[in-house]
């Protein structure tokens, strides 16, 4: 997705893990995946640069859409759709 | 399909070793993995309900210790004991203290260590763990 779209997307759930070092943004999104449905999309504010790789692997070896991330001042959304 | 296993062997004990045991747990509870983990020699000390909170060794660096403690304020690092109980919460994990660790450290029973910890074991059940884990770690 474009970084228009995906500024505009709506989300389903938005967790802010801005004040945890990695693994606190990794398993923020794994317990928030948990809370949501299938299909239903999570946003992950992060401000911990290793988690921007890591949360994406990681959706994407759980079989979670990946959409995209948006780069805001000193911190970073991940956008997930759940598989 | 099965869990993949990690059996992670805490030898040290030291705070610097034991929040990196508690980010690679982390990774291990993002990847819903079954963890067996040992508290062998000087971490039976760490794990004693009396040290616990107090010990503040490191085994690396030793010489930045206190730029390696503030640090660890300043990020809002979680103590690792509640890291390893966060953990134990979200995928299967049992602790494991060596007996003879235990004893070396004035410890004898389950109560005298901290809640977290499931049972006094002998070395048989870490070979048989570690011989089924799909990683090993020795920290």
């Amino acid at each position: 997705m474009t970084q228009e779209e995906l500024t505009a997307i709506t989300v389903d759930k938005s967790v802010d893990a801005r004040g945890t070092s990695c693994p606190g943004p990794l398993l923020a999104a794994k317990k928030a995946m948990g809370e949501i449905q299938s299909g239903q999309i999570l946003e992950v504010l992060s401000a911990d640069e290793g988690t921007k790789k890591d949360i994406p692997k990681w959706a994407t070896k759980k079989k979670h859409g990946y959409l995209g991330t948006v780069e805001e001042s000193g911190f970073f959304k991940i956008f997930i759709k759940k598989g | 399909m099965e869990n993949k296993k990690l059996c992670l062997a805490l030898f040290s004990g030291s705070v610097d070793k034991l929040v990196a045991a508690g980010v690679i747990l982390g990774g291990a509870a993002a990847e819903d993995m079954d963890v067996e983990i040992f508290v062998l020699l000087q971490a039976a000390f760490a794990f004693n309900k009396e040290n616990a909170m107090t010990n503040d060794r490191v085994a690396e660096i030793t010489d930045k210790k206190e730029e390696f403690l503030a640090s660890l304020d300043r990020l809002n690092t979680a103590h690792w004991t509640e890291t390893f109980a966060m953990v134990k919460e979200m995928i299967n994990v049992k602790i494991h203290v060596c007996g003879f660790a235990g004893k070396v450290w004035n410890g004898y029973k389950k109560e005298d260590f901290i809640d977290i910890v499931d049972d006094i074991c002998g070395i048989g059940e870490y070979m048989t763990a570690a011989e089924e884990a799909d990683i090993n770690l020795f920290i």
